[in-house]
């Protein structure tokens, strides 16, 4: 088929298509006032429209803000435990270091290797990496896609997390993270209590900014290490993602004013 | 599962009976479906506000469903202008055709696949395999079931049919591992087998779990990090999408976040959700180089002329149904023979493949409504059963008109027209006290031919055939015979005070 056709084609079924949709809802719609029916549209429930549901975020400006950090870093961490995560709360870069380095020196009493650690290209990652002074083999800022299949460690920072789920957010606009916290056995993620969110829907209202060219083209929620139930409904930990999930919360001046 | 190797929707009775004797089958389904309902119903109590979210998700639907050729437009407008293109397919052989067209202008050689209902719908797999590229399923189950030839048995949990010593043979077999029941050592297996699978990839083919018009996203729910792989790695990535899929807004993902991993496997969310939306922005970003959204229409836009079948395209394939159905726990999902098992595949599979296909399916049930209680969306799965019965039944006598009806068809003619005569006696019985009375003394006299110890056991012989519904319901079960004197006589003869 020549490239005049297969357009031609395209644009046939798409046409076709909306024709079948408009067709069928306008005799669904005679069919419905022949029977006195009401419109399925007009039921009593309330839809939330746009514009409505934007600003939450800002309401927890100010005053009590540092209150409700404390507060959303302890349901954060149940829920991410409860999922099979580790949660280190920690206060300032300093203990954020040590935290890590504690990550790295338990991971080396297991089978798991940790001699090859990659970094997405947050600089507050590399920062921590450096002070933690840990001798491994290697470690690389954003290694190439097929090079990141040997590494052992993905260390990143996150753009939030969601307190209700233990979940982290991830959007692909403000780091390289993408495969860094997919491909290695263990990913370790380092986050700001303050970009803690109560809710699902606080966060998605936070990574929905206006238009769709203004949000990441990515954006990863993760909750948990990954896992399946495939074979006799026997949980099983680490399938293709990540066996291991640690999340530094950083409850001291926030470390991701890069 | 020898005996059901390849089963098909026409011949769903057989395939049900078969099932039944298959006793690891179905234990392996009461582990599951009783399991999967627990926690279900365990994830929904942990939201205050479960029956308001059901409410809210279905009033979306029902919106959307209202303006879809609107909202896929909409939709179709953002995702370009995000850098994604859209195709439009009216049936399966176009949707393959736009998949096999893309992967060869690309010389791919192999597609790695995570988990997608709509791509095995329109068996996307052997298209692909027809054109010479190899498809890889790289869900655990999927993959599991797709190694050992065979189908998905469960919409959440694909190989649930199968136990872990096949499974460990089947990796012995075809991997070459040594011989292991340990879950984890099968799963890690997999692992490694797929991740170069995933690195050699050309093409990831992924499927959509929502679609959002105002900004174009997709987004994709998962456990296992095979569909971030998919959505990452490979240069290209085409997702198949029903053109039921899209919502409204940004903001509604949220009600069904709550809704769709509760219902399915009853966490309070999976592990990773992936929002895509559109391609990358600059050169060395991560992420393929183009995103293919392909809308599929085959068969849905037909399912919007009516109110009641238009629900079917509020589902959001969380397999609830499934496992609360007294039909599916007893069966599995082969039975079906289509990939839509269970209640909502017994709605859909008619309405998508037709009905001469798939006349058996709407009776597969008994009615009992559990579907309708736990479906997310509220679906009235019953309702739309009996909506289809009387299609078949309907369609029937309008073929015979026409001449050239269906041996089904004239089964069914048949079938009607002796369960009217039968009950028009019942109800010329019910409305005559004398004759209800009268009846039942003649029967009294009448089961004493078969009446054995006090029941009616199986009915066997002449009588099986001149009452066929007697024979078959004492196959399974016995009767209770009429008393030597019913609660009328009784009460006629209670000494007056």
């Amino acid at each position: 088929m020549s490239d005049a056709a297969i357009n031609q084609s395209k644009r046939g079924a798409r046409a076709v298509i909306l024709k079948s949709i408009r067709d069928q809802l306008a005799e669904s719609a005679l069919r419905d006032a022949a029977s006195g029916k009401e419109k399925v549209e007009q039921t009593g429930v309330v839809l939330s429209n746009e514009g409505s549901s934007i600003a939450v975020d800002t309401v927890q400006a100010n005053g009590q803000k540092n209150n409700l950090e404390r507060s959303l870093v302890r349901p954060f961490r149940e829920q991410l435990e409860a999922v099979g995560g580790h949660c280190l709360v920690v206060s300032g870069q300093v203990e954020a270091a040590r935290a890590l380095n504690s990550i790295i020196a338990e991971l080396q009493t297991t089978p798991l290797p940790t001699q090859r650690i990659a970094l997405s290209d947050a600089p507050l990652v590399e920062r921590l990496m450096r002070e933690t002074g840990v001798k491994v083999d290697e470690i690389t800022t954003s290694p190439s896609a097929p090079d990141l299949f040997g590494y052992d460690i993905g260390l990143t920072a996150a753009q939030a997390a969601i307190a209700e789920t233990g979940t982290l957010v991830l959007e692909s606009d403000y780091e390289r993270h993408r495969l860094v916290s997919l491909l290695p056995p263990v990913h370790i993620a380092v986050i700001d209590a303050a970009d803690i969110c109560p809710t699902l829907g606080d966060a998605l209202r936070r990574v929905r900014r206006r238009g769709p060219m203004e949000m990441s083209r990515a954006i990863t929620f993760v909750t948990g290490p990954s896992r399946t139930a495939d074979i006799e409904l026997t949980l099983t930990i680490g399938v293709h993602g990540p066996r291991e999930l640690y999340v530094i919360v950083n409850e001291g001046p926030p470390l991701t004013t890069d | 599962m020898s005996h059901l190797d390849h089963p098909t929707t026409e011949t769903f009775d057989a395939n049900a009976r078969a099932a039944l004797t298959d006793m690891q089958l179905r234990g392996a389904l009461r582990n599951a479906t009783s399991l999967f309902g627990k926690r279900r119903l365990e994830a929904s109590q942990s939201l205050d506000n479960w029956e308001e979210l059901r409410s809210q998700a279905r009033a979306i639907k029902d919106e959307t469903l209202l303006h879809l050729d609107r909202y896929l437009e909409e939709f179709t407008a953002n995702a370009e202008r995000a850098g994604a293109q859209v195709h439009w397919a009216r049936d399966a052989a176009e949707a393959n055709g736009i998949v096999c067209g893309l992967a060869r202008e690309r010389s791919a050689h192999l597609v790695v696949k995570s988990k997608s209902m709509a791509t095995e719908e329109i068996h996307l797999n052997a298209a692909l395999e027809a054109e010479g590229i190899v498809a890889i399923e790289t869900d655990l189950g999927e993959y599991i079931v797709q190694l050992a030839g065979e189908t998905p048995s469960h919409i959440i949990a694909p190989a649930i049919h199968k136990t872990k010593g096949q499974i460990a043979a089947l990796f012995t077999d075809k991997l070459g591992i040594a011989p292991t029941e340990d879950v984890a050592m099968l799963t890690s297996t997999a692992r490694r087998v797929l991740r170069a699978k995933f690195a050699a990839a050309d093409i990831g083919v992924s499927g959509v779990n929502f679609g959002v018009a105002e900004t174009g996203t997709i987004l994709i729910l998962e456990n296992e990090g095979n569909i971030r792989l998919t959505t990452s790695l490979p240069k290209t990535h085409i997702a198949v999408m029903g053109i039921e899929k899209v919502v409204p807004r940004f903001a509604d993902l949220e009600v069904f976040l709550k809704l769709l991993p509760r219902s399915g496997t009853g966490q309070h969310l999976t592990a990773y959700q992936s929002l895509i939306t559109g391609t990358k922005r600059h050169a060395d970003d991560e992420g393929p180089d183009e995103l293919h959204l392909i809308l599929l229409d085959n068969g849905r836009s037909r399912m919007l002329g009516h109110a009641i079948t238009r629900q079917s395209l509020a589902c959001i394939r969380c397999g609830a149904c499934l496992n609360a159905c007294p039909v599916y726990q007893q069966i599995g999902g082969h039975a079906y023979g289509s990939v839509y098992p269970g209640p909502i595949g017994a709605v859909i599979t008619p309405q998508l493949f037709g009905m001469a296909k798939a006349a058996q399916l709407p009776y597969a049930s008994s009615l009992c409504g559990a579907c309708r209680e736990v479906c997310p969306v509220k679906i009235d799965i019953p309702e739309l059963l009996l909506h289809l019965r009387a299609e078949i039944t309907e369609g029937a006598e309008q073929s015979r008109q026409e001449a050239g009806g269906s041996r089904q068809g004239e089964a069914a003619i048949k079938r009607r027209r002796l369960e009217r005569i039968a009950f028009k006696l019942w109800a010329a019985v019910m409305i005559r006290p004398w004759l209800y009375e009268r009846s039942g003394r003649l029967f009294r006299v009448l089961q004493r031919f078969v009446v054995r110890g006090g029941k009616i056991g199986k009915v066997e012989g002449l009588l099986a055939r001149v009452a066929p519904p007697l024979a078959a319901w004492t196959t399974a079960r016995d009767l209770r015979p009429i008393e030597r004197r019913t609660f009328r006589e009784q009460w006629r003869d209670k000494p007056v005070d």
